[in-house]
Formats: C-alpha cells, structure tokens, sequence
C-alpha cells in the first residue's frame, strides 16, 4: 500500500487527557476503529495533522449489559456487541444492526462511537480528491454547490448511513458527551441535526450533522431496558455484506392483546440523520391491522427524504424503506 | 518393485503448482520489486472530458525539492494500441484530452507523498470541447469527432448478411424482437495495476515489471513508446492478480512508468489506486442490442437479425475486434442460417473499453437466448427442447466458416436438465420462485494472432540436466488461471513422470520464449499443444538413450516414467540413468515444441473481419439457474446454480470447476449487480463500495457439470474452460426471474430498484385495470 500524508499520533490512557489533547490541537480528530476515517484520510477528505487514538481509555471500552439496562462506551467494538449474549437477549435490535454492518473485518475494527458519528454518505463526496476537483467540490466541503440539488441553497443532503442510531433511537436511548466546559447528556434523536429540508428547523444539513460543539465527543450511549419492548433491526443493501443500508429499520413495541401499546420507528440511510419517526403514537391504542401498516407507510412517505446521494436509485430507498419498516412491525408483533 | 503413484496426471484434482506462494503471501507481485533508491511514479489526470491543450505547466511542481522527473505529452509523440490497425493513444496526452481521468503528466520523486505534492501543483489550460458520454450522442449527425480519423466517432462499422432473413423470417411461424441494454462492467482483478521500470542509463537497457496478460505485447509497445531497440528491453511477469482481459494489452502504466525512469534516469514504482485501476479500464462496453429472431412451429431457428452498437470509449483498444466477436460467435453454437449483423462501435469520451472474459460474445448471447427462452414460451416449447431442435452436427463448418469438430452442448444441457429436476421441478416451484436456462460458448484461443509474424503460434522449451528435474520455459502468462500447472502436468503426462520432476519458469524475457500471452483462452489449448510437442522430443532423445545403454532398438523400448525397459522382463533403466546417458552426448539438454493452429481454422473472407472468431475448438456451456424474487422489495436470491461445461477433457478437474465457478460467478456481478455509472463523464463507481462485485454472502452454491467431448485438436482433447460459462449465466437469470414473476428484465443489472420497479407497475396497472381504467 501507498503511504497515508503524515500525521501525529496520540494515545491518550484517561477521558482528561483526550480533553487535554483535543484542546492542544483544535484540528485534531479521534480515531476509533478508522474504518470510515482511514478511507477519508486515503481520498483527502480530510487531512488531520493530529489523530487522537482513544481505544487505550479503559472508560470508554464498557459493554455493560443486564435486564436493566445496557451502557456501551464509544470504544466498545461493533464486533463484541453483536455477539453479547446478553445484547442479542435483551437488545435485539442493537446486536442485529451491530451485525449487520460492513463486514467482519470492520466489525472487528469499527467501535460505538464510531458507528454513531459516522460521517454523512454522499456519492459526490465519497470520492478522491481528484474526482471531487473534477466536479468541482461540492457543499460538504469546499464547493459552493449541492450535486444532488443544484437548487438546494445551501442546503447539503449527504445520507447518514450509520446502523447503530435507528436501533438505540427506538429504545430510548441517552447518549453522553464529554466536552472540554462539560458534560452532558441527550436523547440520542437530538445528537443528530441534520435536517434535509429547506423549511426544517435548520440546525443542521448533511454537513452539520451532530449535535456536538467544537471539543466535545460522545463517551457512551446507555439505555434503561423496557419490559415488555420488543425490538428488531433490519436492513436492504444491493450485496448482502460491506455495504451501507440502502435502507434500514429499527422498530420497538409493546403489544396489549391485539393492540400496539407502545411504537417507535426509526430509519437510517436515507436523510441526512437518522429519522425517528413522529406519529406513531396515533397507529397505537387500536386493534393492529393492514390499515396500521399503510399509516405506518404514510409517516415514513412524509418524513423520508432521500435524494440522489447513492447509486441506487432514490425514490427506491424511500419506499423500500416502507416494505421494511411494514414488515418488521408485523414480524415483532406477531412474534408470541 | 513398489508402483510409484503419480501425481497431478492429467484427469485428476491437482493443486496449483503456485498456489503454496499465494497462500502463504510469498509470492511476489510487481508492487513487490523494491529496489534501494527506487522512485514514486504519480500520474497527473486530466479533469476535463474533451478538450483541447493550450498548456500543460509543471513548473511549479518541478521546484518540488525531492522531484527527480516530470514528463508530459511533450516528451513522447509515439502512439500505442494492441491493434496494429489502430494504435491512437499515447501514453500522456498530446494536443487533447479525450476523457475524464486521461493520463496528462507524470512525476517520479523520492517518495508518494512528495510525488503527491507535485502532481498538486500541475496545471494544465485548455479550450472545451462537446464531450460525447453515449454512443446515440457521439454518433449523432452534427457531433465533433474525437479523433480526427475516425469522422462520426464510428470506430468500426460491421455487416454482413449470410443468406437471407427476408426469406427466413417469411418461413417462421413466430416473429420477435426485443432490445436489450447492458451496462458497461470492469474486471475489478484483485491487484491494482502495477509497473516497476529500472533504466539502466549505462549500457541503455529498460527493465519493467508488469501486472500483464501479455508480456509480449508490453515489450512490443516499449519499444515503439521509447524508441528502443528491442533487444535492450528486458520484460518480466512475475505473478499477477487477475486480469480477466483487461490486462491483455499494454496499457498506458507500464509505459508512463518506463518513460519516466528514462528520464529520471533510474527506477521508478507505480502502483494505481483502486480509482485509477477503475479509470484505466478496458471492460466491457455498453451495449444497446435489437434482435429478432425467426422460429418455425418446431422451434427450428429460421433466421437472426442482430443490430449492436457499442459504447467504446475514448480510444480504440481491441474494440474493432470486440465488434467483429460480437456479430461472428452469433455462430458455432446453434446450427443457424440467414443472419444478419449490424455492428457499430463508437467512440466516446469515456474510458477506453477492451477485452472482458468472453469477449464481445456475452452481451449478444444474454440478448439471443433471451429472445429465444420467450419465443419458446409464447409457441408452447420447452426451452430445452428449442435448443435440442438446433443443434450442430459436427464435425462442421458454420456459414461463415468456423471450424466446429466437437460439440458439447447436447450432453451439456442432458446434464442441467438432470441435476436440476428441470422436468420434474419447473413450472410446479412454490410462488416467487423460478428456473431459467440458457448456453453459451467460447473459442478456446484465436486462431490467427492479433500482431501476425509467421512463427509459430506457441513455442515450449524444455531443459534436462544433470539433476533430473525438468523446467519448462514458457512465455504464456499464468495470471491466477492455473496456465503453469497445466502445462507442467501436460509435460509430465507424456513423459510419465510425477509432476513433482517438473518446474516451470515463465515470464521473463531473458530466459523464456517469446508467448503471445494470456488472452483468448489459448494457453491450454495452444501452449498445451507446443508444451506435448517438447516433450514429445525429449521423450525421444530419452528413448534414443535408453536404447543404447540396453542395446536394443528405439522402438522396442517402453518409456514408464521413472522406468524405461525394452520388455516387460527387463529390468530396465532408471529415469536418472537414462537422463546420465542421454547427457554423454551433448550435455544439458534443451528441446523446443512448436504449435500452430491449422488454416481450416482461420475463418473465411466472406465478409471483412470474418476471421475474428476463427479458433481450434468451441467450449459450450448450458445452465440452469434458479431464483427466488422478492417483489415487494425488488430483491432477487440465486438459490443455486446448475452448470455444464464442455471443456473437451478436464487436464485438472480442479482448475476446471474452478473456472466454470468463477464465470458463472463474473456472470452473476454483470447480471445483477456491477455497473460503471458516470456523472458528466466522471466514473462514479471507481470503488469497491459502488462497484458492487458480488460478495461470498451473495455466492449460490454453484454445481459444476464437466462435459468431454474430447476435441481431435486438442491437447488429450481438452478445450477452453475458463471463458464459456460466463455468459449463460445473464439469460438464464432474467429467464429465471421471468419464470418466477413473469416479468422480462431486457436491461443489465437486474438491481433491486429496477425490480421493484417493474413490480410496482405492473402492480399498477393491474390496480387500474381492475378499477375500470383504460
């Protein structure tokens, strides 16, 4: 292989010496399992001069799980979560996304934290240096236009693609953030700002996509286990390894006799965050049935907006994502 | 005596002789050569699709300390191409720039990241022309030519009408035609282009290694490039990783790199990026097809029409004769008459496209045998039975004269049709599911040299010393096919010997003879052919040795390997002893075997262009295929795979299946998966995300039938096996799919989305027609 651009490498043994590092070196970036940076560093999508390593920070690698809830520090790998017995029990939707993505190898390598910020996907960003200048750059990085929408003013519509978010959103999760004034903790729905419409709330786009101010990082995402939640991840991909979801699924609910209790829907790989679906409430309280379903659909055609940022087509993710989500609320609330 | 059990004969299940080196990561590749002192070769791409050069300024870059060269167009006006009719590329661009990612400059420097840094600070001034991204836009009427001599941008205009389709189709009972377009694909081999160039400033010598097929060719081209005479150049293979056609003529990385060690002077490694390995390309073009197939009421094929029109690429590449294979290998399959053809390759201002395993033949054959599986079922025929009504009667020769002496396909589809349960399973499979079928076939070598210079087709040398062991000298280039095991098992075969006696260099322009390379599928059958006429020759002179030492005639002498006697009651000679007493005479022993291929083969005149099809021997191929399709989300599942594989007589079944496993699975990426997309010229695929070979989650199980026909020609009879099974696999997966859902996928890939797609309106219009609408 041909020679990464040099950079320094820091390796950081407590949380305060990664805010001590991230503070000497503003332009620095953490490394977690560098699935996604490495690739980045090789196409000149970035150029960090200082990469800080945090797998050697003991507090970041905890994978506690029980029957009362599940705490994931941002080091813990992709690999250990999907196959934790206790994750797969009680968590299924984490251990099944956690195993559906990429491929063994990254699974081995890509972490938590990893999968959680994962850099918004786009075909006319994800492309070499070379390639970006022959088009022109775009939004995301030093372009003044959006390929995917020449007229999106500003607006920029890379995809976040990360599976993890969708299946810890719809359990409730809480993830925290360190920061160098402090810490906090959000919902794990509110790390994420990417907003995809021009009339949104506009925190964020495909560009701004997390919630996290200059220095701060997520630590850990936890989540206090519902009884009685059932849960369930799943995904459409062109190959069925290495690749980001076409589209991907998370649900949770409770069942009451032939009602849904409780539903949360959340999907990945299409708007430029993952969505956690608003309206699910009202598909609840009545007896479930094909007319649940196509209201469940009628939320993801309202709220899913995926544009022209991957090979495949668009309106195919968007509707796909409809088959999916149907079937996965079906398969959970049938099962006994 | 103990019977010495031999292995690796011809027949058996014999491990690669190289495999143990590319298991254990010992073999060397070209990225591996690093010499102390060696410089970083970066190539400096064009961003523009068409347009002409005002300037290319590499005068900052120059100031780069650590740069040791940079060459431009300037530095080289010689052109380079594999066809001789045809060699309009160079390998930095002069005066235009014909597609996004054309190689502009070069730099070589102490080290990639100052190599990078150069390359940043080139710029390059130009005036825009209309770039042509399609063959309809690059053909059409008011359109600039890409390059001044081909006006039109039609590289190359084919047709021919043997017979007559007016009379055919007026004698079918069923008429059809569809049009069918399939994607352009690249061979995404594992390792990335590679040249390692060391100039010798002294004595004026140029070494390079290459990731070729061809070493031959490459030497040619350095040549004609450098301006060299050829016996200073010194070319090696050493192992390659893949190629699968796109590496059977030079390309424009070896000469870049040779260029600048020239100039630095020095050497110089470079070794592509995935996305220029991509953007370097020679796959398989785009390819619009409309044919039209006459069939009587017996299913008889009563006359083909066949119009293919080529996205070629921005340069010329093999595409003249990737447009002659495309209309000729319309034959040699079935026994046809009344064929019309009408090829247009274009010129584009995209990659240049080239030769991709089972070249010029896949994209014709999805559109025949699709057209043929419909027609089938719109006159009530099985499948099978319609290709059983147009079978061969070998030995023949088809209308336009390609020699066919042995034919497979019979037993080939006998055996899918079998393993399948074709006739117990089709039409009764749950809903979702279904089978298709459909053949192909493949030449086993070109018969007639793409640079024709009246040597031999193939020459194998052989060396015997003093120790026993034999060593073939090859030029033909093993690239991960298995090329060395099978010649060192053919020369063990006839000699009698375990294969373990025998080593085989190849590759290497100082020792070895000159080969042709690896392309066509010609080193089984031809190098075959020479390496059994070498050791023929040994053979003798150890025969001829022997009997002196046991004092009887030549001809009374039996030769068993490690044990040569003159009657079953002798005790006979050792190998060794035969070996000493054959040394007495001349010391170490070289013999050199020959092959050619015999005229009859050549193909005819009957139209210009007819001998590209031409070869020894056709390999066919039937497969079944079977599919479960998810319509709501457009998501198909290749359950398995049944296929049959006339290779002549398998030399090593091991090597055979493995073939025939790896096009069926090549197929299936084309089919289903793989496609170059472009955005305003620019590759938007030249990864391994968006690329999508298939993965092994994706793999069916693939059971591989071995049909031998055994060919006269061939060497133990045996045929091609690697190339054939590629392009059944295309129809027989739309056929599938139709058999499952009764939809048609006349376009490549058959992705999800198009799926669903097509599902969706179907559901669609049922959903109007059943609501009263029109």
């Amino acid at each position: 292989m041909e020679a990464l651009a040099e950079f320094q490498l820091l390796r950081p043994k407590t949380l305060a010496d990664v805010l001590a590092a991230r503070s000497a070196h503003p332009a620095s970036q953490l490394l977690g399992g560098g699935t996604d940076l490495i690739v980045n560093l090789r196409r000149g999508i970035i150029a960090p001069t200082v990469l800080i390593d945090i797998n050697g920070v003991a507090e970041l690698r905890t994978l506690a799980a029980d029957a009362h809830g599940l705490t994931l520090g941002a080091s813990v790998t992709l690999a250990e979560l999907a196959r934790h017995g206790c994750v797969i029990a009680s968590y299924p939707a984490v251990a099944q996304a956690a195993l559906s993505i990429a491929g063994p190898t990254q699974r081995n390598m890509g972490t938590v934290g990893g999968n959680l910020c994962l850099d918004t996907r786009c075909v006319f960003y994800n492309q070499s240096q070379w390639w970006r200048s022959a088009n022109h750059h775009c939004l995301k990085t030093t372009g003044d236009l959006c390929h995917v929408a020449p007229k999106s003013r500003g607006v920029c519509f890379a995809t976040f693609s990360g599976d993890l978010a969708p299946a810890l959103m719809t359990l409730g999760a809480e993830v925290d953030i360190v920061g160098p004034a402090h810490s906090r903790t959000l919902p794990l729905q509110q790390l994420y700002i990417g907003d995809a419409r021009h009339d949104g709330a506009g925190a964020g786009d495909g560009k701004r996509y997390l919630a996290l101010s200059p220095g701060e990082f997520v630590a850990r995402v936890r989540v206090l286990r519902e009884p009685g939640l059932r849960s369930g991840y799943d995904k459409i991909r062109v190959r069925r390894s290495i690749e980001y979801p076409v589209a991907g699924v998370a649900a949770a609910l409770r069942r009451e006799g032939d009602s849904l209790a409780d539903l949360r829907v959340a999907i990945t790989g299409t708007n430029p965050r993952p969505v956690l679906l608003e309206g699910t409430d009202k598909l609840c309280g009545k007896p479930f049935d094909d007319r649940a379903l196509d209201g469940l659909e009628e939320l993801i055609r309202e709220q899913i907006m995926s544009m022209k940022t991957t090979f495949t087509p668009g309106h195919y993710r968007r509707r796909v994502a409809g088959v999916l989500a149907r079937r996965l609320v079906r398969k959970l609330f049938e099962a006994h | 005596m103990t019977e010495i059990v031999r292995t690796g004969a011809v027949g058996a299940y014999v491990p690669m002789v190289d495999g143990p080196e590319k298991v254990s990561g010992r073999a060397k590749y070209t990225a591996d050569f690093i010499a102390p002192q060696m410089l970083t070769g970066r190539i400096y791409r064009s961003p523009y699709a068409h347009a002409e050069i005002i300037d290319v300024d590499t005068s900052q870059a120059a100031k780069v300390p650590g740069v040791v060269a940079i060459i431009t167009g300037a530095d080289c006006a010689n052109t380079f191409g594999v066809l001789p009719i045809a060699r309009t590329e160079y390998p930095l661009a002069r005066d235009k720039v014909r597609y996004k990612g054309e190689p502009v400059a070069a730099v070589a420097a102490v080290d990639a990241a100052t190599a990078d840094k150069a390359i940043g600070l080139i710029r390059m001034k130009v005036r825009a022309l209309p770039a042509y991204y399609t063959a309809s836009a690059a053909l059409a009427a008011d359109a600039m030519p890409i390059h001044d001599k081909k006006p039109g941008n039609l590289e190359r205009e084919v047709l021919f009408e043997l017979g007559s389709v007016a009379e055919g189709f007026a004698k079918a009972h069923l008429v059809s035609e569809a049009t069918y377009n399939c994607a352009e694909v690249c061979q995404n081999q594992m390792e990335m282009h590679a040249a390692v160039a060391e100039y010798d400033s002294l004595r004026e010598r140029m070494t390079v290694h290459a990731s070729t097929q061809v070493p031959y060719y490459v030497h040619l081209m350095l040549a004609q490039i450098l301006d060299m005479d050829m016996s200073r150049i010194r070319v090696v293979k050493p192992f390659v990783g893949g190629g699968f056609g796109c590496r059977t003529e030079c390309l424009n990385v070896e000469l870049i790199a040779a260029l600048l060690a020239r100039r630095a002077p020095g050497s110089v490694r470079m070794v592509l990026t995935r996305e220029d390995t991509f953007i370097t390309h020679r796959g398989r073009p785009e390819t619009d097809i409309r044919m039209k197939l006459g069939l009587a009421r017996d299913g008889k094929i009563t006359a083909v029409e066949c119009e293919c029109i080529q996205r070629g690429g921005a340069h010329s590449g093999y595409g003249v004769v990737t447009i002659l294979y495309s209309g000729s290998m319309l034959y040699a399959i079935y026994d046809i008459h009344n064929v019309k053809y009408i090829g247009k390759r274009a010129l584009t201002n995209t990659p240049p496209c080239g030769a991709f395993r089972g070249h010029g033949t896949v994209d014709v054959r999805f559109a025949f045998e699709s057209l043929l599986d419909q027609m089938a079922h719109a006159i009530g025929l099985d499948p099978m039975a319609v290709r059983r009504a147009n079978f061969l009667n070998a030995p023949t020769f088809t209308d336009n004269d390609l020699m066919v002496n042995s034919y497979g396909l019979p037993q080939c589809i006998d055996w899918v049709e079998k393993e399948s349960g074709w006739r117990e399973r089709r039409g009764k499979l749950p809903k979702g599911k279904g089978l298709g079928f459909a053949c192909s076939h493949y030449i086993s070598g070109a018969s007639k040299p793409v640079n024709w210079t009246g040597e031999p087709h193939a020459t194998v040398k052989l060396k015997l010393d003093f120790d026993g062991s034999i060593i073939v000298l090859t030029g033909a280039a093993d690239i991960g096919q298995g090329s060395s095991t099978i010649l060192v098992q053919t020369v063990a075969e006839v000699l009698g010997l375990d294969i373990s006696r025998v080593r085989i260099v190849s590759g290497d322009s100082d020792v070895v003879p000159k080969d042709n390379g690896s392309y066509s599928s010609r080193v089984t059958f031809i190098v075959g052919n020479a390496a059994i006429d070498a050791a023929n020759k040994l053979k003798g002179l150890l025969v001829a040795a022997a009997a002196r030492r046991l004092d009887a005639a030549p001809g009374d002498v039996e030769c068993l390997g490690e044990l040569y006697r003159a009657g079953a009651q002798d005790k006979g000679l050792t190998f060794e002893e035969v070996v000493m007493e054959a040394l007495n005479d001349s010391g170490t022993i070289t013999v050199t075997g020959t092959y050619s291929t015999i005229p009859q083969s050549h193909g005819g005149k009957k139209y210009r262009g007819a001998a590209i099809g031409g070869t020894m021997g056709y390999s066919y191929s039937a497969q079944v295929v079977e599919v479960t399709v998810d319509q709501e989300t457009g998501q198909v599942t290749v359950d398995k795979v049944w296929v049959a594989h006339d290779c002549g007589k398998a030399l090593n079944r091991l090597t055979v299946e493995g073939q025939v496993q790896g096009s069926v699975w090549m197929g299936m990426g084309q089919a289903m998966t793989e496609e170059a997309g472009y955005h305003d010229g620019l590759l938007v695929t030249a990864n391994m995300l968006d690329y999508r070979v298939p993965t092994i989650q994706d793999s069916p199980p693939i059971a591989v039938g071995i049909v031998e026909s055994n060919d006269p020609h061939g060497p133990f009879g045996a045929k091609e096996a690697g190339e054939g099974s590629l392009a059944a696999f295309l129809p027989a997966l739309t056929n599938a799919i139709a058999d499952a859902t009764g939809l048609r996928f006349n376009d490549l890939p058959v992705t999800p989305d198009r799926v669903y797609t097509a599902s969706a309106k179907r559901e669609h219009s049922g959903f109007k027609k059943r609501n009263g609408a029109p």
